[in-house]
């Protein structure tokens, strides 16, 4: 961790966060743009799996995932930021936050699960799916996991300022 | 009476119970609620104006309970954490901009329902009922200001120093 916070304090992020007050907030702002639109595209394309709003072809509302990754990569940069530059405490104030650590952990295992609905063929077995139409039951474990997994990572995000009272809870 | 409000045995729960339920959850409600009803509009609203046109709209209209189900939530924790923070929520002007914006939001949300996916009447030439595209970017503005003023409403000296109050 000391090595990845030495290498972070390097790079010139954390003087451009503190000499500019508005990349804070504004990257905060697009974090939770970022944060809404994963859930709306990828979300939904899960609730469509698990039956919801029958009579939307799976395939054509596969359509909008790229966006969703696009959302997901202005949050890893967004994030990046957050932890290369925060200007109160450096990057091992987040590094060491467990908040953040389970965090990322569960950004892992979604991914994770992303690679499996494509590797295992199981975005292929939604193909044949009709608009109104039940989707197979391997699409719906991915589909219950990805959800899952993404209202965990909201939940941790939020807990990252509030660390403590996880801690507290956890008996640590 | 705002003050009576403010120390309520729920207020002073929400706002200083070390408990996981307390603060730091209903915090993570909110943005739970966020993502639910201001994801699935802007998909809807992607759709409306020309993104993956051959989604049929009918069916996106049962989307719709989701939303509440979003707002609902937000109503419930967003009113927790407005009661336990009342005195300074209150004297925030980016937290009242919110309040208007997610107001218009919810106006033009309705409208959206009543006149796009419950009455279509005639299509217009692309297809679409009457004013789809400008109640979509109505959705996308609205949305928009009201996560800018929500997230600001944190940096109140910042916003007035920018705008030179």
């Amino acid at each position: 961790m000391e090595a990845i916070s030495d290498f972070l304090i390097t790079l010139p992020i954390g003087d451009f966060v503190a000499t500019h007050d508005w990349v804070w907030p504004f990257c905060e702002t697009l974090h939770f743009v970022g944060m809404c639109t994963l859930l709306g595209t990828v979300g939904v394309v899960d609730l469509r799996i698990l039956g919801v709003a029958k009579g939307i072809p799976i395939k054509l509302l596969e359509k909008f995932i790229p966006l969703g990754v696009i959302a997901f990569l202005v949050n890893m940069v967004t994030g990046f930021i957050f932890i290369a530059g925060n200007p109160v405490g450096g990057p091992m104030e987040y590094l060491t936050n467990l908040s953040l650590q389970l965090k990322m952990l569960i950004v892992v295992i979604a991914g994770i699960n992303l690679l499996i609905f494509y590797v295992r063929g199981i975005n292929r077995s939604l193909e044949s799916v009709p608009a109104d139409g039940d989707a197979p039951r391997g699409a719906k474990v991915v589909a219950v996991v990805s959800i899952a997994a993404w209202i965990m990572v909201i939940i941790m995000g939020r807990f990252i300022m509030y660390n403590d009272t996880l801690l507290y809870a956890l008996g640590l | 009476m705002l003050e009576a409000i403010e120390n309520s045995a729920y207020a002073v729960w929400v706002r200083e119970s070390p408990s996981i339920f307390a603060y730091t959850t209903i915090l993570s409600l909110h943005a739970i609620g966020l993502a639910i009803i201001v994801g699935i509009h802007t998909l809807i609203a992607l759709r409306l104006l020309g993104f993956v046109k051959e989604i049929p709209l009918q069916p996106l209209r049962k989307l719709f309970p989701w939303m509440y189900l979003g707002f609902t939530i937000n109503l419930f924790s967003g009113t927790s954490l407005f009661v336990a923070n009342l005195s300074n929520d209150l004297g925030n002007w980016l937290f009242i901009a919110k309040l208007v914006f997610i107001l218009f939001a919810m106006i033009n949300l309705e409208l959206t329902k009543i006149h796009v996916f419950d009455r279509p009447g005639p299509l217009a030439a692309d297809g679409l009922p009457k004013n789809s595209r400008v109640y979509a970017s109505a959705a996308l503005v609205l949305w928009g200001l009201a996560m800018v003023a929500g997230r600001f409403t944190a940096y109140p000296n910042f916003v007035e120093a920018w705008l030179g109050f």
